[in-house]
């Protein structure tokens, strides 16, 4: 099988090594197409009738790109018209090395059946394997030997079909390849010819991306950015520390400013500050790039100027102004931060970005600015001939490349998403974003969901505990179909009693390395969306067969304890169970039955003996340290038929909350401890860490403008420190500087044991905690689940369980989905928020100074839980005379000075002037500044849109 | 300067597979770990091994059947000694009543000083003051000539010097071949008509000497000539080394005739260009017909 | 920059080879005339060099020989110019004693020591160029060096790696796999026993993999051994023919 000659093949590395491989030439590699009879292929990936009508060949034919094309066309090749493509292993291997994402998109295609894409490893092959000749450099061998493959198909289906008419089209942009292709007798096109060509398809033209020489007519000859520097030069100069390589993160607020984080341990600095575009130097929001610090004197404070870029065409002159306006801010001496420029970009991030489209001003034009809906993205001038179409409508479009002369990223247009201001779309659009997968369960996935009808069997009853006859209720809030958890509590004979947190089976369901439970994986988690689901599992699972609803028999994940009265733990005992549950109530309900003291069923009795033993764990942790924060949480009212928020309201806190939570917490602390217990290295865990004391600055400073000091230097202080910050007449502050410790946390993460050694959970002040208690919508706890049930001699184990490196790769990709799956939700409320107000007009409400910038104040409406900005700024008016003082932080605004936790009145509205980018306008009614306040609007909301001037 | 000749390794030959396969016929070639018969009634031999009521080689090479006893001879091995056969050694370390030889067998050999003749063929019991002597007589690195008396239990091999054929070596050379082309034969001992004799030890070590113009009995074996060894005898003994050479490369079986035919057969050629791979096979080959024609 | 991609989607390894086939081996016995055995073998661009004495008297101190078998002593060592970068010693450092060792407890598993009582057989071996799998190659070669010399054994030894990258698992590793992360496991096996003479590997695995990279091994071990048996039985038949009269 292995005919093989020994190729030799030398590379160098470094000095003076000389490393040696082996290379097979093999003569099994198949063409892989259905008409060859020679190859003994079983399963032909390319079709005998490969056709995609084309002006250019309206014979059969396979496609071969070369690497440029597939770098750069790639979101040519995913369109569905295009099949029947040859992929080079010296392709692949060059995408592979050059760019990450193009490789994962094109094996992604590769894998897609109806794509009939088919990698041909060349490299291997006896016939076209080729050494590379003396003098020739590395990339001219590859195109040489992308050419002999082409060739050798060519004449390989030539041979199979008896000169029938299956040809192959050899792809590529490159001039002199081309040349040299054809005179090899080749086939070839170059890419833009080709779809060109292609009949009945228009919009993947607009999909082309830009190539390098049609850039020269887009941009005028002003060299806007300094050159980037070459790579080599960027590696030594890290290497010798003159350079510093980190991830570069665009301002969300001020679009000339940024800031790279230095990922290299050592390092005393860890951020570098960057200001104005010829020092950001095109890099783009998470690239990775190589800045190069300025000399002390020249470093400078972040600004607090907000600033947007919404200049209306894409004049590159207008620009200086805003720059001298960045600059005019007087430097502030005392916090100045390391600053830098940007010389070069290692890797590029760039991934597709929704957003919409800026018409140009002249109607033929066929190129325009594309602004992205992350804010942080710097608007991109893309070339479509459907901009008329496009316009209000949410689309995608990808950066192509950065032109140092050109003020914009060039890109092209990828997809349409629909209407801006859809719900639909938005939703999508705010989905893509956060880069939430949200596609439908694929037939795979569904094919590993247990049949229906389903029933508990026989060997199910068996291995687990038949906990039916236990009064068990679960308490969720009010329209919720996943429910997870269900507790009960009993007297015991000894006197002791006996409570119980049953958890939704679902690992029974998702067995380990199955398509459900990779898919499960990799969302990580169930998002929540105002009016919208998007599910982890599907939803048979989710709604019915994992659903602790009542007076059904479910499998369940039990955690029970013997307590005392005083709510001291005697035993703890863990067992997969079948539980029936005998009520589903609400948080309200729960809450009526423990107060009405005419009830004593079994089911309140159980209730309140919950309640009383979760108040003395409350007070039991409260006493530790763990933190009561607060973040204002909206709910929306929605209509039933037109699914519009018609009302919002701040979620409310019963007791009975706090009660299910307290023993959730208990169950994931103690089975947190069994994991750890049993499995050192691959618990996996949640941690959070403790602020570091600079965090805590701003809170500080707030509390001082009160006259109150907060101490910081444990969980405890600042617990305690809190509870004692009232002022009186102003019951809502307390709250305020709730949110604001809020704001100074870190993120709580899920960890795996073996590869860190902090375990602490600061916010609930315990040494060592997990998730275990929402299997249904979170995957981290379906880990748990399996781990505790090995522990418990339950199930059996598998090997990425035990591997603490899979563990810990799977641990980064669930903080992403959750991190995203908040920024989603975050985003889905603003954007409900927006409806909202669309629909209600002008309102008049009342609210807080949360923070106080530069040129803002940023105000906290406690009514709807919402932020807004109060810019004091403004380019058609003459600006107000602002004095900032970051020691309060105070600013005064002609004669007023606003303080934080301020009391003021606004206006809110929806500023729909710019279709693009709606958002909520707030503008000061109280108190009255002249000339920046505005007066306070008839009672009556206005029905039409109102355009503010702010 | 002397001119240096070098040469790349020669691409190794395969035997054409007609010489293979007549071979195959009439030899039972088997690799350790062959299963030689699964029969019972056999006895196991040297070179098999029992594996589970399976008679199994443990080495390379030919199975050899005598009635119920079946070995297995390796092509290549250490010496295994048998009495009578005579060997050339080399003293490793003197002890007490007894000598260590060096003879390529797997163990040492063992002369004991009550199985060499005393300086001038005395006979009598060893004293105390013959162990003292010993060393007087062979030192360590000494090579002698000897003849297997008897053979230990645990396959260590007894020498005997008592004849006046054997004992110390003089001035001569010593050749190593592989114990298994040495044929067994009467004498060992030979007079080449060439001008130089050869002793050829059973145990692969061969050695080639001037032939000794009178017999000096009186010195019993532990006299060594020191006189100068004329340039014609030591040209006639490198000869035969470098034909010793050749003979044991190609597998050739050393006895008087077939040393004394490569002799002759070289004699066309300079002896340093013997070695040459070439020159070698086309000496063999002459050597290998006459053999056959006078065979036949 | 990308790491290698050690196993491709189409199920070729780096160099071109499917995950179970073994690399280009080749090997001579007989190369040197004053050993009692040796062997050169080739396993890829891995080479080694095995020589065999013995049996013998034991030599320097004689505490070491044994009553009732034979003393197995085996020295490894890297030739300075067989690595990448070049070695300072060639034997004696902390890897090399380890390697002799397990060379020692592997041939004294499969050679008949019991026939050759206070004897010591003694086999070097030599990597005149490493790629990945030096222990399987000194084995290999060892054993022909054996065989090579007439020492009895209950079988050939055959040795070889096997490695596991995205849950398939390799046999033969070059260096580049070995490298390039992931477990490697080496194991000798008596072939046509089946039994194990000797199995090591260092990183960690899940024990529900470790039959599959076993049995993987196994398989190589054994495709190994008919090259080995071909080079044996080649050399037998030359040798025969010769001494054909």
């Amino acid at each position: 099988m292995l005919k093989s000659k020994t190729f030799v093949k030398k590379t160098r590395a470094g000095g003076v090594l000389k490393i040696v491989r082996e290379h097979y030439l093999r003569d099994d590699i198949w063409c892989g197409s259905e008409v060859c009879k020679e190859c003994k292929d079983e399963a032909p990936v390319l079709q005998e009738d490969a056709c995609i009508e084309s002006n250019l060949c309206s014979y059969p034919h396979y496609l071969i790109p070369d690497t440029n094309v597939l770098l750069h066309q790639i979101d040519i090749l995913e369109h569905t018209l295009i099949r029947n493509v040859i992929i080079l292993q010296t392709v692949l291997q060059e995408v592979r090395h050059r760019s990450a994402p193009v490789y994962k998109r094109i094996k992604d295609a590769i894998h897609e059946k109806e794509k009939h894409f088919y990698t041909f490893t060349n490299e291997h092959h006896r016939e076209t394997f080729i050494e590379r000749e003396p003098g020739e450099s590395a990339n001219d061998r590859n195109d040489r030997a992308i050419r002999v493959a082409a060739k050798w198909y060519a004449d390989h289906l030539t041979k199979n079909t008896n000169g029938g008419s299956l040809k192959v089209v050899l792809l590529t942009d490159d001039r002199a390849n081309k040349e040299k292709a054809e005179q090899y007798g080749l086939t070839v096109y170059r890419c833009e010819e080709y779809i060109k060509s292609l009949i009945g398809n228009p919009e993947l033209v607009d999909r082309l991306a830009l190539k390098p020489d049609d850039q020269n007519e887009i941009i005028g000859s002003k060299l806007l950015f300094p050159e980037h520097l070459p790579l080599s030069r960027i590696q030594s100069g890290i290497k010798n520390g003159g350079l510093l390589q980190g991830t570069f993160h665009a301002n969300r607020d001020n679009y000339l400013e940024g800031t790279v984080f230095i990922n290299r341990e050592g390092e005393d600095i860890n951020e570098v500050l960057l200001q104005g575009l010829q020092n950001l130097n095109r890099a783009v929001h998470q690239d990775v790039v190589a800045v190069e610090l300025f000399p002390k004197e020249r470093w400078v404070a972040p600004s607090s100027v907000v600033l947007q870029d919404d200049s209306p065409n894409d004049e590159d002159a207008e620009e200086d102004e805003t720059e001298n306006k960045l600059k005019g801010v007087p430097p502030d001496s005392s916090v100045l931060k390391p600053t830098g420029r940007v010389v070069g970009v290692i890797k590029r991030n760039w991934r597709p970005y929704c957003g919409m489209l800026s018409q140009s001003m002249i109607k033929e034009a066929t190129r325009h600015l594309f602004t992205p809906a992350d804010r942080r993205i710097p608007r991109i001038r893309i070339e479509t001939r459907q901009a008329a179409n496009l316009a209000g409508q949410r689309i995608m479009v990808a950066i192509d490349g950065w032109p140092k002369n050109s003020r914009y990223p060039n890109g092209h247009f990828v997809k349409n998403l629909g209407t801006a201001g859809d719900k639909e779309t938005e939703t999508e659009v705010l989905l893509l974003e956060h880069d939430v997968p949200h596609l439908p369960f694929s037939p795979a996935v569904l094919s590993f969901l247990p049949k229906m009808p389903w029933s508990i069997t026989e060997e199910d009853m068996k291995v687990r505990a038949d906990l039916r006859h236990l009064c068990v209720c679960s308490v969720d809030p009010p329209g919720c179909t996943d429910i997870d958890d269900a507790l009960h509590c009993r007297e015991l004979e000894n006197g002791n009693l006996e409570v119980g947190v049953h958890i939704a089976d679902v690992s029974h369901f998702i067995r380990p390395g199955n398509a459900l439970d990779q898919e499960a994986a990799s969302r990580g988690t169930t998002v929540y969306l105002c009016g919208k689901r998007i599910d982890m599992v599907p939803e048979l699972l989710s709604s019915n067969l994992c659903s602790l609803r009542s007076n059904v028999e479910r499998l369940a994940f039990s955690c029970i304890w013997e307590m005392n009265h005083n709510a001291e733990i005697i035993k703890t005992r863990f067992t997969k169970s079948v539980i029936n549950s005998k009520a589903s109530l609400t948080y309200a309900e729960a809450q009526m039955k423990i107060d009405d003291t005419t009830m004593n069923d079994d089911i309140t009795k159980s209730l309140r003996g919950l309640n009383r033993l979760a108040k003395i764990l409350k007070g039991r942790r409260t006493e530790k340290g763990a933190l009561t924060l607060s973040s204002p949480e909206v709910r929306f009212h929605i209509d039933s038929e037109t699914h519009d928020p018609i009302d919002l309201q701040t979620k409310e806190l019963k007791e009975t909350n706090s009660m299910v939570e307290e023993f959730m917490l208990l169950a994931n602390i103690s089975v947190a401890q069994k994991i750890y217990d049993e499995f050192s290295e691959c618990a996996l865990l949640r941690k959070h860490p403790s602020p570091p004391p600079s965090n805590y600055d701003i809170l500080i400073k707030a509390a001082k403008s009160k006259d109150l000091d907060i101490h910081t230097d444990s969980a405890k202080a600042l617990a305690d420190s809190l509870n004692n910050a009232t002022v009186r007449n102003f019951p809502y502050f307390n709250t305020l500087l709730r949110i604001l410790a809020t704001r100074c946390m870190m993120q709580a993460v899920y960890f795996c044991s073996g590869m860190d050694s902090d375990f602490h959970h600061y916010g609930l002040a315990s040494p060592i905690y997990t998730h275990f208690t929402s299997p249904i919508r979170r995957y981290a706890d379906i880990i748990v689940h399996r781990l505790l049930a090995v522990a418990i001699n339950a199930d059996s184990t598998y090997p990425e369980l035990m591997d603490k490196h899979k563990q810990s790769s799977l641990c980064n990709n669930l903080n992403y989905r959750h991190k995203m799956a908040q920024y989603a939700q975050r985003a889905s409320v603003a954007f409900h928020t927006q409806l909202f107000f669309k629909n209600k007009g002008i309102i008049n409400e009342e609210g807080f100074i949360l923070f106080v910038r530069k040129n803002a104040i940023i105000i906290l409406i406690p009514k709807f839980g919402m932020e807004g900005t109060v810019f004091f700024e403004n380019k058609d008016k003459p600006s107000p005379r602002l004095k900032f003082d970051s020691e309060g932080p105070t600013l005064e605004v002609e004669e007023h000075t606003f303080h934080m936790f301020d009391k003021v009145k606004v206006t809110i509205s929806v500023d729909a002037s710019n279709i693009q980018h709606q958002r909520i306008r707030m503008a000061l009614i109280e108190p009255v500044i002249p000339g920046v306040s505005v007066p306070v609007p008839e009672s009556e909301p206005v029905a039409k849109k109102a355009k503010l001037d702010c | 300067m002397a001119s240096v000749e070098m040469r790349l390794p020669a691409v190794h030959k395969p035997v054409s597979p007609a010489a293979s396969q007549s071979n195959r016929d009439d030899k039972h070639l088997v690799v350790p770990g062959d299963v030689i018969t699964s029969d019972t009634g056999f006895m196991r031999g040297h070179g098999t091994y029992m594996d589970e009521d399976r008679l199994t080689a443990s080495v390379a090479g030919e199975v050899e059947r005598v009635n119920k006893l079946i070995c297995v001879r390796p092509l290549k091995t250490r010496y295994n000694g048998e009495v009578g056969d005579v060997v050339i050694g080399r003293i490793t370390e003197v002890q007490q009543k007894r000598w260590k030889v060096e003879t390529n067998s797997r163990l040492d050999s063992v002369l004991l000083l009550s199985s060499v003749n005393l300086p001038g063929g005395e006979l009598r019991r060893r004293s105390a003051q013959d162990e003292l002597a010993m060393r007087d007589y062979l030192q360590e690195g000494d090579l002698i000539s000897a003849e297997v008396q008897s053979i230990f239990s645990d396959g260590a091999l007894s020498l005997h010097t008592r004849s006046l054929k054997y004992g110390k070596l003089g001035q001569g050379v010593l050749v190593l071949v592989s114990p298994s082309i040495v044929k067994r034969q009467k004498t060992h001992f030979h007079n080449l008509p060439c001008g130089a004799s050869i002793i050829l030890g059973n145990n692969g070590y061969v050695w080639l000497y001037p032939t000794p113009g009178h017999q000096d009995e009186e010195a019993g074996g532990y006299y060594t000539s020191m006189e100068p060894v004329s340039l014609a005898d030591r040209e006639v003994i490198s000869r035969l080394r470098n034909c010793l050479l050749a003979l044991a490369a190609h597998k050739v079986l050393l006895y008087d005739t077939s040393v004394l035919y490569c002799y002759e057969a070289s004699l066309t050629h300079q002896i340093k260009d013997i070695l040459k791979p070439e020159i070698m096979e086309e000496i063999i080959l002459e050597t290998r017909q006459r053999l056959v024609e006078h065979e036949g | 920059m990308a790491g290698l991609e050690l196993l491709s989607d189409q199920g070729y390894r780096l160099d071109g080879r499917k995950a179970t086939e073994l690399r280009k081996v080749q090997a001579r016995t007989s190369v040197f005339a004053q050993a009692d055995g040796s062997a050169y073998l080739e396993q890829g661009n891995t080479k080694a060099l095995a020589v065999v004495y013995g049996p013998h008297e034991t030599r320097g101190s004689r505490s070491k020989s044994l009553h009732d078998r034979a003393v197995i002593n085996c020295q490894f060592s890297m030739a300075t110019f067989s690595t990448a970068e070049r070695k300072r010693r060639p034997h004696g450092d902390r890897k090399s004693s380890e390697m002799s060792l397990h060379l020692k407890q592997t041939f004294e598993a499969a050679v008949l020591t019991e026939l050759y009582p206070r004897s010591q057989i003694d086999i070097y071996v030599k990597i005149l160029q490493a790629d990945g799998g030096n222990y399987s190659a000194c084995v290999n070669a060892a054993t022909l060096a054996l065989v090579d010399a007439g020492i009895p054994m209950r079988d050939y030894v055959c040795a070889c790696t096997a490695g596991f990258v995205e849950d398939t698992p390799l046999a033969d590793l070059c260096h580049a796999e070995e490298s390039g992360g992931g477990t490697s496991l080496a194991l000798a096996l008596l072939p046509r026993s089946g039994n194990i003479a000797l199995l090591q590997m260092d990183a960690r695995l899940h024990q529900d993999h470790l039959d599959a990279l076993i049995e993987a091994a196994m398989t190589a071990c054994k495709g190994l051994s008919k090259v080995l048996d071909d080079v044996v039985r080649q050399h037998l038949e030359e040798v025969s023919v010769l001494t054909r009269d």
